[in-house]
Formats: C-alpha cells, sequence, structure tokens
C-alpha cells in the first residue's frame, strides 16, 4: 500500500505538475511549429539561393539574349545563352508526353471511377499505382534502349538519341499520376449531379459528357497543369534518351537538349565550382522553378477551390 | 440504342485505356528483364578467367574497319590462365563462332547446348611476342617495312626467319609492328585459319600458309543463381561488364535512404502533426500548405542544385553519404508530411475529444492516442517515401555522378553512387554488355520497391487488425 502524501508533498505535487505539463505543451507546441513551418524555410531558401546564384549571369547576359537567344553553347569560345533551344526542347518533349498522357490517363479515370465494378477497380488502381513508383531512370532506360530501337524499324532516320522517344515514355510514366488526380476530381463531383441526370433521363455515358465532366473541368484543368509540371521538370529520361544536342528549331526525331538536361549536362561536367557556367546553371534552374512555382500555385488553388464548392 | 452503344464503346474505350497503359509497362518491364538475361553468360566467361574488350582495325587502302577481341586481363590461376591465356591474346573464336565483339563471345557460351557446365572449343591468337617476335621498321629502297628481327619460338617453327619481311596478311597490307599482329587477329577471325602471309625473304616473295593460333578446350559454368548472387555480391570493376557488381551502388542507396530517414522522417512528422493538430487556420498556415505541396512538384534537377551547393558546398559536406542524404530528405520531406497528414486526419475526432475530456494536454492527446492510432498509415506512407528515394537519380547526379565509386561508402563523409545512377552510368555506356548489366540492375531495383510495397501494404493490413481488435 502507497505511503499517504504529507501535505506539502501534495502541495507541491499540485503545483509543479500542472506546470510541468504545460511548459512540456508549449515546448511541443514550439517544436512542431518549428517542423512545420520548415517548407517555407526551404521554399525561401530556395528563392534566395537561386536568385543570388544567377545574379552574376544576369548581370553579365542581356534578358533579351537569354531569353530569345537561338544558340545555347556555354563552353565555346565566345559563349552565347541563348535558351530558346532549350525552351523548345522541353516544349516538344513535354507535349508529346501530355499528348500521351492527358486523353489515357483521362479514359482511365473515368473507367476507374464511373465504369469499372468494385473488384475490377481493386485489382487496377494498385496496378496503377505500382507504376507510378517505377524510377524515372528506369522508363529512361525503357525510351533509351527498347522504344528508340523499335520506332527506328519503322522510321530508320530516327536518331539514336530524340525527343519523340523520350517524350513518348515520359507520356507512359505520367499516366498514373494525371489518372489518380483526375480520379480524384471525378470523385469530388457529388452524386446529386449524377442522379439529377438520371432522374432527366440520361444515360451514364451522357451524365459523364453532358454534366459531370463539365462540372469537373476546373479540376481536370488544374490535373493537366499538375502534368504539365511534371512533363517539364522530368530529369532522368530527358538526360538519357533525348540527347545532349541543343537545336533550333527543335526536331523531334533528332537528339535534343531539355532545360533539366541542360542542367544535368553542366553540373556532371568538369567545371570548378567558381566558374561562371554555374551561375547560367542556376539561371535555368530559377526559371524552372519559377514557372513549376506559378503552375502548381494555381493548380493548387484551383483544386482546393474544386473541393471547396463540392463539399 | 444507340445511345446505349455509344455508352458501352466509350466504356470499352476507357477500359482499353487502362489495360494498354499496364499492359505497354508490363511488356517494357518483361523485356528489359531478358535483356538482362546474358549477364550469365557474361559471368560464366569471366569466371573462366577472360575479360574481354574491342579494338577495330582500320584496313589499308579501303574506308573499312575491321573488329577484333584483345583478352583485357586474364585472371590469375584461372581456368584461361592455366590453359597458356594471358593478358593481351586476342579471343578468335569461341563453339566455332567468330568472336568479332565481346557480346559474340557471351552469346556463344550461353547458346551453346548442355547443361550447367560445357566445355567448349576456344581459338584465340597469342600476344604479338609470342606469336611473332621481335619486329622492328626497316627502310629498303625508300620503303618502310616491317622486318621480323628476332622470331619467337612459335614464328620460327612455323618457317619464318630473321630477317623476313612482312608484306600483307590474308590481304591485308602490313604497315607497322604492332599493326602486323592486329592484322594477323583480323586476318584469322575473317579468312579462318591457316591464314595467308606474304613475306620477302633476300628479295623474294614467299607465301606461306601458318596457323598461328592456339586451340583448347574451356569448361564455362552457367549457373544464373550465382551469376546473379555474384552481380550483387562483388565490387564494381567499371570497365568491363562482366565483371560489373552492384554492391558499391547498393549499399550507397541503404546509407543514403538510411540518413535521409533520420532527418526527414521526424522533421516530416512533426510538421504534419503541427498543421493538422496545432495551427491555427490562417494565412500563414494556408501558406504553408501551398508551399508544401509546391515543394513536392519542384523538378529533381532543382532539388539537386540545392543539395550540391547547401549541403556539399555550403555546409562543407563535400559530395559525401550525409549530402546525400540531406539532399534526398529536402525531396521526399513534403512527401513524408502529406502522407502523414492523411494518416492524421483519419483519427476520428470523438478520441481527441475523449482525451481533451478527461484532462489531457493536447501534446499528450497527440503522444498516447492520436500518434498511435495513426501509426499503422504514417508507417504505410513513409516506407512508400522510402520506395520514392530509392528510385531517385537526378538530385544525386550532382553529388556523385560519373564518380567511378568501387568501393562500399565507410562513413556518413565518404563519396557515393546510388542503384538508380548506377543505371544511368551503365546506360549511357555503348560497350557491349553495359546494356544487359544496367537491365540486370534495373530488375534489382524493381524487385526491391516490390518487396518493399508489398511489405508496406503487408505491415498497414496487420497493424490495422491489431489495433481493431
Amino acid at each position: 500500500m502507497a505511503k499517504p502524501l504529507s501535505l506539502a508533498e501534495a502541495l507541491r505535487a499540485y503545483t509543479q505538475a500542472p506546470r510541468g505539463r504545460r511548459r512540456r505543451e508549449g515546448l511541443a507546441r514550439a517544436v512542431l511549429a518549428l517542423a512545420g513551418s520548415l517548407s517555407i524555410g526551404i521554399t525561401l531558401l530556395i528563392v534566395a539561393l537561386f536568385v543570388h546564384g544567377s545574379l552574376p549571369f544576369l548581370r553579365t547576359v542581356p534578358l533579351r539574349e537569354f531569353l530569345l537567344g537561338t544558340r545555347w553553347a556555354p563552353i565555346h569560345e565566345p559563349a552565347t545563352y541563348g535558351i530558346l533551344p532549350l525552351v523548345g526542347a522541353t516544349l516538344v518533349t513535354a507535349g508529346i508526353a501530355l499528348a500521351v498522357a492527358v486523353p489515357l490517363g483521362l479514359l482511365a479515370a473515368v473507367f476507374l471511377s464511373t465504369y469499372a465494378p468494385a473488384g475490377l477497380r481493386r485489382v487496377l488502381k494498385p496496378a496503377l499505382e505500382l507504376l507510378a513508383g517505377i524510377p524515372t531512370v528506369v522508363y529512361g532506360f525503357f525510351a533509351l534502349r527498347l522504344v528508340t530501337p523499335f520506332l527506328q524499324r519503322f522510321f530508320p532516320s530516327l536518331g539514336f538519341w530524340n525527343g519523340l522517344s523520350a517524350g513518348l515514355v515520359m507520356g507512359i510514366m505520367i499516366i498514373p499520376y494525371m489518372a489518380s488526380l483526375s480520379e480524384d476530381v471525378l470523385y469530388a463531383v457529388p452524386r446529386s449531379l449524377w442522379e439529377g441526370a438520371y432522374a432527366l433521363g440520361a444515360t451514364r455515358f451522357e451524365a459523364l459528357v453532358r454534366v459531370v465532366l463539365p462540372a469537373a473541368l476546373s479540376g481536370i484543368g488544374a490535373a493537366f497543369i499538375l502534368a504539365l509540371t511534371r512533363a517539364v521538370g522530368e530529369t532522368m529520361i530527358v538526360a538519357l534518351a533525348a540527347g545532349r544536342t541543343p537545336t533550333w528549331p527543335p526536331d523531334p526525331t533528332q537528339p535534343l537538349l531539355t532545360l533539366t538536361a541542360a542542367i544535368v549536362n553542366i553540373a556532371t561536367g568538369d567545371h570548378e565550382a567558381t566558374a561562371f557556367i554555374w551561375s547560367a546553371v542556376f539561371a535555368i534552374g530559377l526559371l524552372l522553378f519559377l514557372t513549376t512555382l506559378v503552375l502548381n500555385t494555381v493548380s493548387y488553388l484551383v483544386i482546393q477551390r474544386f473541393r471547396e464548392r463540392y463539399a | 440504342m444507340r445511345r446505349r452503344a455509344l455508352g458501352w464503346a466509350f466504356a470499352a474505350l476507357a477500359g482499353a485505356a487502362v489495360g494498354v497503359s499496364l499492359l505497354a509497362v508490363a511488356l517494357l518491364v518483361l523485356i528489359t528483364a531478358l535483356q538482362a538475361g546474358p549477364i550469365t553468360a557474361m559471368r560464366a566467361v569471366a569466371e573462366a578467367g577472360i575479360s574481354l574488350s574491342l579494338r577495330s582495325l582500320e584496313i589499308p587502302g579501303t574506308r573499312e574497319a575491321l573488329t577484333y577481341v584483345p583478352m583485357a586481363q586474364v585472371a590469375a590461376g584461372s581456368p584461361a590462365a592455366s590453359l597458356g591465356m594471358a593478358r593481351g591474346d586476342a579471343l578468335i573464336a569461341v563453339a566455332g563462332t567468330g568472336v568479332d565483339r565481346p557480346s559474340r563471345a557471351w552469346e556463344a557460351v550461353g547458346r551453346a547446348p548442355g547443361g550447367r557446365s560445357v566445355t567448349l572449343p576456344v581459338v584465340w591468337l597469342p600476344r604479338a611476342e609470342v606469336t611473332l617476335g621481335g619486329l622492328r621498321m626497316e627502310s629498303r629502297n625508300g620503303e618502310t617495312r616491317v622486318v621480323l628481327a628476332s622470331p619467337s619460338a612459335a614464328a620460327r617453327e612455323a618457317g619464318l626467319q630473321p630477317g623476313d619481311a612482312l608484306l600483307a596478311v590474308g590481304g591485308i597490307p602490313i604497315l607497322g609492328t604492332r599493326q602486323a599482329w592486329e592484322a594477323l587477329a583480323v586476318a584469322a577471325r575473317t579468312h579462318g585459319v591457316p591464314v595467308e602471309l606474304v613475306l620477302e625473304r633476300e628479295s623474294e616473295r614467299l607465301t606461306l600458309f601458318w596457323d598461328p593460333t592456339r586451340q583448347a578446350e574451356l569448361t564455362f559454368v552457367r549457373d544464373p543463381l550465382r551469376a546473379w548472387w555474384s552481380f550483387l555480391t562483388t565490387l564494381n570493376e567499371p570497365r568491363y561488364p562482366e565483371r560489373a557488381g552492384l554492391l558499391p551502388a547498393f549499399l550507397g542507396s541503404v546509407y543514403v535512404v538510411l540518413v535521409m530517414a533520420v532527418v526527414a522522417l521526424p522533421l516530416g512528422i512533426a510538421g504534419a502533426v503541427y498543421l493538422e493538430e496545432y495551427a491555427p487556420q490562417n494565412f500563414f498556415t494556408r501558406a504553408m500548405e501551398v508551399l508544401v505541396a509546391n515543394l513536392a512538384g519542384i523538378p529533381s534537377a532543382v532539388v539537386g542544385i540545392i543539395g550540391l551547393e547547401v549541403f556539399a558546398r555550403a555546409l562543407g559536406a563535400g559530395r559525401s553519404v550525409l549530402a546525400g542524404g540531406l539532399t534526398l530528405a529536402v525531396l521526399i520531406l513534403p512527401i513524408v508530411i502529406v502522407a502523414s497528414r492523411e494518416a492524421l486526419r483519419t483519427v476520428p475526432r470523438t478520441l481527441r475529444e475523449a482525451a481533451f475530456a478527461l484532462g489531457a494536454t493536447r501534446w499528450e492527446t497527440v503522444r498516447h492516442h492520436v500518434l498511435p492510432y495513426a501509426f499503422p498509415a504514417i508507417l504505410t506512407g513513409t516506407i512508400l517515401s522510402f520506395s520514392r528515394a530509392l528510385g531517385e537519380a537526378a538530385p544525386l547526379l550532382f553529388l556523385g555522378a560519373f564518380l567511378f565509386v568501387t568501393y562500399v561508402p565507410q562513413g556518413l563523409m565518404d563519396s557515393f553512387t546510388v542503384v538508380p545512377l548506377q543505371i544511368f552510368e551503365w546506360a549511357t555506356r555503348p560497350q557491349d554488355g553495359f546494356a544487359a548489366v544496367a537491365a540486370a540492375a534495373i530488375v534489382v531495383l524493381l524487385s526491391l520497391l516490390l518487396l518493399l510495397n508489398a511489405g508496406a501494404i503487408l505491415l498497414r493490413n496487420r497493424l490495422q487488425r491489431r489495433w481493431s481488435e
């Protein structure tokens, strides 16, 4: 049996315990808040780092030449820093990727959310998630060693490195991403919209095309933008399969150099840490970062608003 | 009726979209796995002691170049060495197949009928000193010629004498001392033996039919299990795909992901707890949410620059395991936060309210009730973020790329490579055999990820069941 407390001990227990708990509570809150704001810290750090790093570049190279120049030759003498070939290459590969991923991903989302029986859905959805887990370097290998040789049978003029197979494989990679984003959006559309359409005599297809898809349009648009940023930021597939030659105008059947591949190209080259060329990496990185920041923020807010509207 | 048909057609189309996507990737994975097949035969040749390389010889007077396959290494004490093969010899044929590139030899060993162990005839041309002996260039009547200064025992046996000028072999003009032997190797492969050797002795042309090659039976052990095991457990020999090993990259991956986990998991889960349990709904929190979503969308190449600039250079970690782990942590942090928040959201409100009603503070509620309840889901999300990190190559490209790491990192500050980077490096190399090795590494990586994902799902099911009992 426990010894009864003396009055002094009981008093001490009464006054200290809550303070200890309160102190622990405050400490926990502070630590957690710090961890929570780390993402803000990282983002600010990135912005500061990239702005600071690209300052020498932006001071030296006229913005006009950088953004509108059509020759990218940073290690030539004299060096030219026209980014248009890189932007063009990025748009070409991303365009091919989206041409594959958007229709297929959207159809897959529609199938999974409206047509597939529950049993089939339970199998297909994890399978698609598994595809999303395949590393991009593996997709790069597919593009370089399997898809390009296969396409070369039909188009002998296709280069060993080319934007076409990089884009196609990137599209396959993005399908599960696009599918899961659009499926979330389709799920957020309330049942009452379906039921209203059915009540008016619409078939499932008519309800989908006339009512549900238009209602989900803004969300699907946001999913499209997210898929686009994914394609623009993709690195390993293009670094492996698209080649390392900046060309203008970009031709998908020939080697291309995308923005991300250009970063890889310089970063894996043997340059001094203080070399001017690094500031070009930061300038491209800044451009990529700002683009994805804007696109991501827009689509995030659109999807949030979309969910709230139907919540 | 038409309306229904249209609907069904669309449903079929949508179903086909899912099927095509899944099938396309399944097919690509399958073909890649098949491409890894040759490593069994490659290892068999390597275990017999022979590492091969590829050289080409321009044929004078034509634009043609013919290839031959020198033995870049013959392991001491190996079966090949005991037959007298040595570094610098040229492999001419295996099992009757002319070897014009290394893959031909591997194919011949792989295809030969028989069981696990096959004994095949191997034809090779010993290196120049053994086959020909000492050569020198000599000018006679304004023409430079390759003259046999001190014929080797084998050459003497074939009837060559000191002072013979070598003019052509198998129709290939002989122009240099090194090229004489190379021409012999190419001629032996393309025309077969004996080769036709044209020489000049005391101003007279002679034609000699000569078989300079040697032939022996060599036993190759084709054991897929052993081949894969040694691929997984040996250090990498960067020059020869038949001796490529995944061990440094594999352990590098494990170490980097461990460092990442130590950093990213506590921070990510803590951040999620703050956002979900503590944060007031205001502009600041909303901005934080947008930024977390954004961080997850930053191109991984951009994250790589941060890793190089902040961790490797500014913090002085260098291109090390530590810098790699921290870089991956930046990449994975938003994923851990999002997954943990979703897990926390599944905790019923009533659980929290019950704890509060009993006088628990917020931290006590979180620590004793919310976190344990959400634990299985957090664990699953965490393991999935691990598998993402294991496959990530782009951000680490800046920290370890193209460093030939042939050893296992011993500490946090050692340089490293990871499996995806090793795949990238192998996939970019044009030489024979590296595609097969890259495919083998892909098979290993995908199996590992599959195992990890399956483990996550299994763990979740088991833990959840126990919790609900």
